[in-house]
């Protein structure tokens, strides 16, 4: 399941998206928290603690190829999970935190 | 359209859950296309109802088929019944109300996870009813972790 938490900035997104993390952690699922908002604090808010300082995933783990029509999409270069263990930081309860790259480009791929 | 957040997320085997950006007019549509859920929260004022009122269509119209609510800092009765109007109007399922919690401020403060901070606050009692029925949905998907087939 892919839960997206959405919201106006200072309406407690971060805190309940952390928070709703730990909780499914506790129940026993795997869970990947992604701090996709360019204000990062989800990592303090998760329980790392102030000051960790976590490296975002860098916008080199994609290309930009064309498909089978011809249309040029971004694709990742390695696998998920291996991204996942090179730039997730694990958190309390085995969460594992993720930084989203800071620059998205909605228009292009 | 894809996103960096968007390709990771497709292709997680994990349940991913997503702190999205704030602002509705940047929310990485490459990013949101891949979530089963969304979750939006509310708070009892006009502009975070007004973001709300703009969040939901475009999820809708992504296909995004749960969309729930969740409304935070509520301080009065008066606020409670202002975002329970506004998401019945809206046909929006309110799935948590969280009164206004000086646990989250203090926790905060002193640099640590609410839950960590207190385990009885207000807000990780009522997100503890939402887990467990994202968990409910989750077992009944039957795949593990469940999710959107990997595209």
């Amino acid at each position: 399941m892919k839960i997206a938490v959405c919201g106006k900035g200072g309406s407690g997104k971060t805190t309940i998206s952390a928070t709703l993390t730990r909780l499914l952690a506790r129940r026993g699922l795997p869970v990947l928290a992604i701090d996709g908002d360019p204000n990062p604090n989800l990592v303090q808010a998760l329980g790392l603690g102030p000051g960790v300082e976590i490296e975002s995933v860098p916008r080199s783990v994609v290309e930009r190829r064309e498909d089978e029509n011809g249309a040029s999409h971004m694709f990742l270069k390695q696998p998920v999970a291996e991204i996942v263990s090179q730039y997730g930081v694990k958190a309390p309860d085995g969460v594992t935190v993720l930084v989203g790259t800071r620059v998205d480009h909605p228009g292009a791929g | 359209m894809r996103s960096i957040v968007g390709e990771i997320v497709s292709g997680a085997k994990e349940v991913t859950v997503m702190d999205m950006e704030a602002s509705i007019e940047h929310m990485s549509r490459g990013t949101v296309k891949h979530a089963d859920v969304m979750l939006v929260v509310l708070e009892p004022y006009y502009r975070s109802l007004e973001t709300a009122g703009r969040i939901v269509p475009l999820a809708r119209g992504l296909g995004i088929q749960r969309i729930y609510g969740i409304a935070n800092k509520l301080r009065s009765p008066q606020d409670d019944e202002a975002v329970r109007t506004y998401c019945g109007n809206h046909d929006l399922e309110l799935i948590a109300a969280i009164p206004y919690d000086e646990n989250v401020v203090e926790a905060d403060r002193t640099g640590r996870a609410v839950i960590d901070y207190d385990v009885t606050s207000a807000i990780v009692q009522e997100l503890t009813v939402v887990a467990e029925r994202l968990g409910r949905e989750i077992s009944a998907e039957g795949n593990g972790v469940g999710g959107k087939p990997n595209v």
